[in-house]
């Protein structure tokens, strides 16, 4: 590109829109929050449900690996930072919105260990949904919009089920909201990164 | 009367860097290389001027022992590309009308 080539009006124009799409289609989400994440609450969520219909003790709190996995979590997202050579304002928002979403699980399950409360999975459920649809919707994604809105909705139902069937229906948010989708971001990424 | 156009936006590669830039927090030099296909040193004298004009923000560090050159659009900067996107409008609406 000639450093000092002057430009027609239109021709600026042009520019600006093409480098600035050039930044859009450079940043490719790897689908590994999603996927792991998705996984695991998928995996927990079913353990819980087997422990109660089958009456079995593991010996341990399953969800304790959500704590563990935070390591993996970290390592990957500190790998890509490493590797990557721009940091967009969307990247930003979605770790201020995944970062409150931490905040927020953490202190609800502090809330939830401290109070116990009736049906508090419908709460998990409520909240799972919130991260998910804004990501969805900055990101253009429609399988986390759909994934948000199913968790909002086994959130309601779960008011309406026994506590098993609601560990089902977080499952189902689980995977929807996240396992799915990740498995869709993962396949992108995948291909976009061999061609 | 039209606005004149900022010469320092109004030439193709540093109109390049700042749009790029616009549409990112920070970006490494090489990035930008890539992505403007410019030779690097070109594009080093036309970061520096951007950089004297007060339109961006170029800090220089080391990664795993490797020079890492980063580069951010400043208040100024966006300001300035504003105004630019905002007068060349202008002349195409006017053009349009004529």
């Amino acid at each position: 590109m000639p450093e000092e080539k002057k430009l027609t009006e239109a021709e600026s124009l042009a520019l600006i829109t093409s480098m600035i799409n050039k930044v859009k289609n450079s940043y490719i989400e790897s689908g590994f929050g999603p996927l792991l994440w998705g996984t695991l609450i998928t995996f927990c969520s079913l353990v819980s449900y087997a422990k109660i219909k089958f009456n079995f003790d593991l010996g341990f709190d399953v969800w304790l690996l959500t704590i563990l996995a935070i390591v993996p979590q970290a390592y990957f997202g500190w790998r890509s930072r490493k590797q990557k050579k721009f940091i967009s304002h969307n990247e930003i928002a979605m770790n201020y919105v995944w970062s409150t979403f931490a905040i927020t699980i953490f202190m609800v399950s502090f809330y939830n260990y401290k109070v116990a409360p009736a049906n508090s999975i419908a709460l998990f459920m409520l909240i799972y949904g919130v991260p998910t649809f804004i990501t969805g919707g900055i990101q253009k994604f429609k399988p986390m919009l759909l994934g948000g809105i199913i968790c909002w909705l086994c959130s309601i139902t779960s008011y309406y089920t026994s506590l098993a069937n609601g560990l089902l229906l977080m499952a189902l948010s689980a995977t929807t909201a996240w396992l799915i989708p990740g498995i869709i971001l993962r396949r992108r990424y995948l291909k976009l990164k061999h061609v | 009367m039209f606005k004149e156009l900022d010469p320092i936006l109004h030439s193709q590669l540093r109109l390049a860097v700042m749009s790029l830039l616009i549409a990112v927090k920070e970006a490494e030099f090489t990035y930008i290389k890539e992505k403007t296909h410019a030779t690097a040193g070109n594009l080093s004298v036309q970061v520096q001027k951007l950089k004297e004009a007060g339109y961006i923000d170029v800090v220089k560090q080391f990664r795993d022992n490797y020079p890492l050159t980063t580069c951010k659009i400043t208040t100024v900067g966006i300001d300035a590309f504003e105004s630019y996107v905002k007068a060349l409008q202008e002349y195409l609406h006017a053009g349009r009308e004529r």
